[in-house]
């Protein structure tokens, strides 16, 4: 529960975010984001459903990259 | 350009290395990496990566899981719990449910989450019903907690908070002098939201290396290869090999909500006993589950250090062995039948070294 997942913010409204990861959709929280300007595009650290931090694409994108490697791991 | 984990291997390979150097990482997502990616087999031999306490699964105390299986069979409430929770297995007598998953097949109302907005809708759709959110984690996932709580939640929904902080295990396990590490690997997301700065104590109060590390092989390298200079130059300062995400202070708004909706207080810690300031206690009574519903987590139930019969969870939770040091491991505990939390938890060592190929 503690694994971290990048996604890229594909809607907002208010604190709530749609947000998008590999296919995925999901509804989402920024309220920890208050903070920071946030927008559409933007990618975002979500930990069980609330994004932490923003992150750069190409930082995402490395992560998913690991994410894949893990799967491909544990399925082998 | 950031060097590959390739580069970062070939530098420690070139350093000239003490005999031997344990690293302790404390976060189940760090021993993931370092598992899967197969860090160990790459390293030089001396190097030795000892997973410690960070698996809030594993930690969080029987009398909890216990209170949740009581809470969900004796009251008239619906019980929210991340899935990991379901399994994980209190001391009782055979006639009597051992894990939530049991007390769910007795006809409680137990279902998993993912995340504590789940919680927030199914109190919103169940607007004549109790719902109690029991909360396990470390401080990535009780800020969340504290997040919806500072956001507003409506009447009906309860929290059984087990929230805990990290860092005073580790503080624990130094000032006991028998800490049995060289240095230290601080977990990656935990200072995303808490800051970097709660982990300068290991280098200032105890002069142990350490260094922020993130998810991805390279990252992880990096923090084990300044670790190991800082050894070797005899030079302490708190390495951050994850800027990407981690600033000194946090989240400001994640530690506000935490500070706005929780204390901290001496808590107990599965396989551990009691760590001081260690634990989440919810400021509001309206909030509180333990509180609103009667407590099943009496005091009787409160045996500091207590994991089943014959397991040995308590000394992998303190990193003095590894998993497969374990005389249960992948004999009487496996994925399918754990018999500790260590075996249950996606973020329990046990669990991990187990699915990354590890047999005895």
């Amino acid at each position: 529960m503690c694994l971290g997942i990048p996604m890229q913010i594909t809607e907002i409204n208010g604190f709530n975010a749609r947000c998008t990861a590999k296919g995925v959709d999901r509804d989402i929280s920024l309220f920890m984001l208050q903070h920071e300007p946030i927008e559409i595009g933007d990618f975002v650290m979500v930990h069980v459903g609330y994004a932490i931090e923003k992150m750069t694409p190409q930082e995402a994108s490395s992560t998913w990259e690991l994410f894949d490697q893990l799967l491909e791991a544990e399925e082998t | 350009m950031p060097l590959t984990a390739q580069q970062w291997l070939d530098k420690i390979r070139a350093l000239p290395l003490p005999s031997k150097v344990k690293i302790m990482n404390v976060c189940g997502g760090h021993e993931r990496s370092i598992t899967m990616a197969g860090l160990r087999t790459v390293l030089p031999p001396n190097i030795e990566l000892i997973p410690g306490p960070g698996c809030p699964v594993c930690i969080c105390p029987e009398e909890d899981v216990y209170a949740a299986i009581q809470l969900a069979l004796r009251e008239k409430i619906i019980l929210v719990a991340f899935g990991d929770m379901l399994r994980v297995p209190v001391n009782v007598s055979k006639q009597e449910p051992r894990s939530l998953e049991q007390a769910k097949a007795l006809g409680g109302d137990i279902r998993p989450l993912a995340s504590p907005l789940e919680a927030l809708q199914m109190a919103k759709q169940n607007p004549k019903q109790t719902v109690v959110f029991f909360a396990a984690g470390f401080e990535t996932t009780t800020a969340p907690v504290a997040a919806l709580l500072a956001e507003g939640v409506p009447d009906n929904l309860l929290i059984l908070l087990s929230g805990r902080l990290t860092w005073p295990a580790v503080a624990m396990l130094l000032d006991s002098g028998q800490a049995g590490f060289d240095a230290l690997i601080a977990p990656g997301h935990v200072a995303t939201v808490m800051g970097s700065d709660e982990w300068q104590f290991v280098v200032e109060k105890h002069h142990l290396p350490a260094a922020v590390a993130g998810f991805t092989p390279d990252s992880l390298l990096a923090a084990i290869y300044s670790t190991l200079r800082q050894l070797i130059d005899n030079k302490r300062f708190l390495d951050n090999c994850y800027p990407q995400l981690v600033t000194p202070s946090g989240n400001v708004t994640a530690k506000r909500c935490l500070q706005e909706t929780m204390t901290i207080e001496d808590a107990n810690w599965r396989g551990v006993g009691t760590i001081p300031a260690s634990g989440f206690r919810l400021r509001e009574a309206k909030w509180d589950a333990r509180i609103q519903l009667p407590d099943y987590a009496s005091e009787k139930r409160q045996r500091g250090g207590e994991m089943p019969p014959g397991c040995d969870c308590a000394k992998v939770v303190l990193g003095n062995i590894y998993p497969n040091q374990c005389r249960l491991y992948g004999k009487a505990c496996t994925p399918r039948t754990p018999v500790g939390p260590c075996m249950v938890s996606e973020e329990g060592a046990c669990r991990i070294w187990w699915a990354g190929g590890v047999r005895f």
